[in-house]
């Protein structure tokens, strides 16, 4: 057994009699970019949906820094420690753009029903304090100065990085990006792919993600796993993978 | 001059049951059908103990606010986990079930003849207190954690929940909070009619209360309050219309809900007046627009 900061070995899942996921392990070390890659319909989103809670596997277990996550609550996996974005973005649209990202603090701010309903003062310094560190994670990601604005009001590349902000402002050990890039047009992809470099230098966060563009999987992932019809492909470095003739034949189909 | 001050008293109590009509389903997006059975538990408890035990009334309406509090968990607890269609089903077969239960016990509640001659406590200025108390909290919890966290959740369960949200815990809490307030509307109108019947206590009330925040705006505190002054004075007002004020009635909110499907007030807040002010006086030149 590996020891990384998030320990995923042999979950499966079934829907019905489809596997979506079949006996899929992963590892992820502090510090690591790991990438998930595979056709549509290959598992990828239901890999993320098992780690998170969303779904109990079916069999396997998920370690995130020697506690078992697997059998958890959504919400207990996320205050453990992992944050996660979505494939078809999932903001708050009755919550601002700051407050979007407070919801990140609220489940642990510091005070108690009574103080809230009659907003004692130390409801309202814990407030102004989380509305402050979401400021910080709003400029982050460059995203100061439209705290106010609603956030289906924003452009597409811009929800997306306030998706990203909500997430970071989870402070989690391991954060989950599914398909970060997708909808963005090329220059917002490099734009993304800056600031993930960025914030991992800055952070030295532990990310997985999935992808489907190669230019995004092979500018970021320190490691990849190719997943096809649920089950694992291949993985290791991703110069190897891209030249396994394999991946080649179930991912890209053709030789680019 | 007195009706006047029956209708406005009347208003006043009315307000407060849509606030927490307003907090189920404005803030956590459940359908509540029985949410005005709350206000009976609140008014027959706190009047019962009233006349049979001669508790003041103090602690009477405390006792009635608690006893709606405590049926709120009964309803809400195992509720919680429901979708959210399921639970104005469970929440209307409470509702009717406790508007049973008070006509079939006519020994201790009077039955559909009704419980008389309850001692008259409650006036305008304390019904204004209380509102202006009511509307303060729940504003209150709105804006804090809890409110953030079950706009939250109203928008996207799932989403809310990777955010660390727990979403049974925080309906429930919210549905007691409501379960309390209405309660309490529920001992102001005890103290002040000075009469409870079962009838009144029906789902039409609970409806009437759903359409009041529809109209005033799902996400605005402020538009279920003014909805609720101008649709429950609204019918007094158009009394002189006979027979036909019941039609305008039904055409008015038919035609807010056709042209405004968020309501007359969608989310705004009357607290965006001087909040906005406050933000341009913060700003300072060289911080903020940098994206």
């Amino acid at each position: 057994m590996s020891s990384g900061l998030l320990d995923v070995s042999g979950i499966s899942k079934a829907f019905g009699g489809v596997h979506a996921v079949d006996e899929f392990s992963f590892t992820a070390n502090p510090g690591e970019i790991v990438g998930i890659i595979g056709p549509n319909g290959a598992g990828k989103t239901t890999v993320f949906n098992l780690v998170t809670g969303v779904y109990v596997p079916d069999r396997g277990s998920v370690v995130l820094d020697g506690v078992t996550l697997s059998g958890k609550r959504q919400d207990e996996i996320a205050r453990q420690g992992i944050g996660r974005t979505f494939q078809n973005i999932r903001l708050f649209k009755g919550l601002n753009v700051i407050e979007n990202v407070m919801t990140a603090s609220d489940p642990s701010a510091p005070y108690d029903f009574l103080s809230a309903i009659l907003a004692l003062p130390k409801k309202r310094a814990a407030d102004r304090a989380a509305a402050e560190k979401a400021r910080d994670y709003l400029s982050l990601v460059g995203l100061s100065g439209i705290e106010e604005a609603r956030p289906e009001a924003l452009p597409y590349g811009l929800q997306r990085k306030l998706e990203l902000a909500r997430a970071l402002a989870l402070q989690p050990k391991v954060i989950l990006l599914d398909e970060p890039a997708a909808g963005l047009n090329p220059s917002e992809v490099r734009d993304f792919i800056d600031l993930v470099l960025r914030l991992h230098e800055r952070f030295n966060f532990t990310i997985v993600f999935i992808e489907h563009r190669m230019e995004v999987v092979m500018n970021l992932s320190h490691k990849l796993y190719v997943l096809s019809f649920g089950k694992l492909l291949a993985s290791g470095e991703p110069e190897t993978v891209r030249r396994n003739p394999e991946v080649i034949e179930a991912y890209i189909g053709e030789e680019d | 001059m007195d009706y006047i001050y029956s209708i406005l008293t009347l208003t006043g109590i009315t307000m407060i049951g849509v606030m927490g009509t307003y907090m189920v389903t404005g803030l956590t997006g459940q359908f509540s059908f029985g949410q005005a059975a709350f206000m009976a538990v609140g008014g027959y408890v706190s009047a019962m103990l009233a006349l049979k035990f001669n508790v003041p009334f103090v602690f009477a309406a405390l006792a009635g606010a608690a006893a709606a509090t405590l049926s709120g968990l009964l309803v809400g607890l195992p509720t919680v986990r429901l979708r959210r269609d399921y639970i104005s089903l469970v929440t209307f077969g409470f509702g009717e079930a406790i508007i049973s239960v008070l006509n079939n016990s006519a020994q201790l509640t009077g039955g559909a003849e009704g419980l008389v001659g309850i001692p008259k406590r409650v006036d305008l200025p304390l019904v204004a207190i209380s509102v202006a108390c009511c509307i303060f909290v729940v504003a209150c919890y709105k804006n804090s954690k809890y409110g953030r966290q079950c706009l939250a959740l109203r928008t996207d369960e799932l989403a809310a929940r990777s955010m660390g949200i727990d979403v049974n815990r925080l309906k429930l809490v919210t549905f007691l909070f409501a379960s309390a307030i209405t309660g309490y509307a529920g001992v102001l109108y005890a103290f002040y009619a000075q009469y409870l019947e079962p009838g009144y206590f029906n789902w039409t009330i609970s409806a009437e209360w759903l359409i009041i925040v529809f109209v005033g705006g799902i996400n605005s505190l402020t538009g279920a309050l003014v909805s609720a002054a101008i649709l429950t004075s609204l019918p007094e007002m158009l009394r002189f219309a006979s027979a036909w004020r019941i039609i305008i009635y039904c055409v008015i909110v038919l035609l807010i809900i056709n042209f405004r499907p968020n309501g007359i007030f969608g989310d705004w807040e009357i607290n965006r007046l001087w909040k906005k002010k406050n933000n341009e006086k913060q700003r300072t030149p060289g911080k903020g627009a940098q994206a």
